[in-house]
């Protein structure tokens, strides 16, 4: 467990919270790095390692993704839903996007894909998150969406 | 205080709103506090889905979420329909905000709001609070007719107000 830190490492094909870890360096929810991990879920990872591959968050690509994930993709997901974090470079530039479920069926259909293509890798780092409870898809203080609170 | 005995009457500005704790429309269970995380927010109790007042008007909240996405707020709808019906119901909406269901009637009578006029549906009365985030009441709105629901513009102000009392740097800092 990674005690609630933001920090995610991806080289394309593994993702770590690791510090001295190789790969590229996001911030996720710190959220789904803080509790009791689900043991074997699978992730879809849509960033790549390319440093290069970036946007604002700010984009409407990008917005309209988190409104997708609201509206369509987390219920498509249903009870297989883990949890799902936007990928922060920087307080301005989206990475990706990770979502994590007890089984990958539906990944094809992720949206964030749209922006970067996703890698499905197994993974035991991530924790059980209720949904974001919609409407909100802005960020709080630069927190990785749909994590932080001004609460 | 004896809310179930006062109806919406109860619901006075500064009373708080019971952090209601109910499965949400994927049938997770949720509580309202959560729901608010820390947002202004605005609790719609809703006849359910059959209803065309109730279709009219979240219609017109669906409108609303657009700014509602981008200002911090949070919109949330309770409803005695079974979590499967609310969630057909809130895509048909094109909603992106949560619907809570209380299909047992858990909550219904501690609260006050059953309409006892419908002894088909046994619903809840239509009524909207807007709430600051820790669920004190800023207004509450009786809907039993259309036209006592909040506009969206009685929502817009309403969330101004709240917001301009909670956020420290309203007033551009220095």
């Amino acid at each position: 467990m990674s005690g609630g830190s933001s920090r995610l490492i991806w080289d394309g094909e593994r993702l770590a919270t690791e510090l001295h870890a190789a790969g590229r360096r996001f911030r996720a929810d710190p959220r789904c790095l803080a509790g009791e991990p689900v043991a074997d879920a699978w992730a879809h990872d849509c960033a790549l390692a390319d440093g290069d591959a970036r946007l604002p968050f700010d984009f409407p690509e990008i917005q309209h993704c988190r409104r997708d994930a609201l509206a369509w993709w987390i219920p498509l997901l249903g009870d297989s839903f883990v949890c799902l974090t936007t990928l922060a470079v920087d307080p301005v530039n989206y990475g990706g996007a990770v979502t994590v479920a007890r089984d990958a069926s539906c990944f094809d259909s992720d949206q964030f894909a749209r922006i970067f293509p996703g890698t499905v890798v197994r993974t035991s780092l991530f924790c059980a998150l209720a949904p974001p409870p919609g409407p909100v898809i802005e960020r709080y203080s630069g927190v990785a969406w749909p994590g932080g609170s001004f609460g | 205080m004896n809310i179930a005995a006062l109806g919406l009457d109860a619901f006075v500005p500064g009373a708080a709103f019971p952090d209601l704790d109910l499965p949400d429309h994927s049938g997770r269970p949720r509580r309202l506090s959560e729901l608010a995380g820390g947002d202004p927010l605005v609790l719609l109790t809703s006849r359910g889905w059959f209803c065309p007042k109730e279709q009219r008007h979240l219609r017109e909240l669906v409108k609303l979420q657009d700014e509602f996405e981008v200002a911090y707020t949070r919109i949330v709808v309770v409803s005695a329909d079974p979590p499967a019906e609310q969630a057909a119901f809130r895509a048909g909406l094109g909603a992106r905000f949560t619907f809570l269901s209380d299909a047992e009637r858990r909550r219904l009578e501690p609260l006050g709001l059953r309409e006892t006029t419908d002894t088909v549906h046994d619903p809840y009365q239509p009524a909207a609070f807007t709430l600051f985030p820790d669920l004190r009441i800023h207004t509450a709105y009786n809907g039993y007719w259309y036209w006592g629901r909040p506009t969206l513009e009685d929502i817009r102000r309403d969330m101004r107000a709240i917001s301009a009392t909670l956020r420290p740097d309203w007033r551009v800092p220095a």
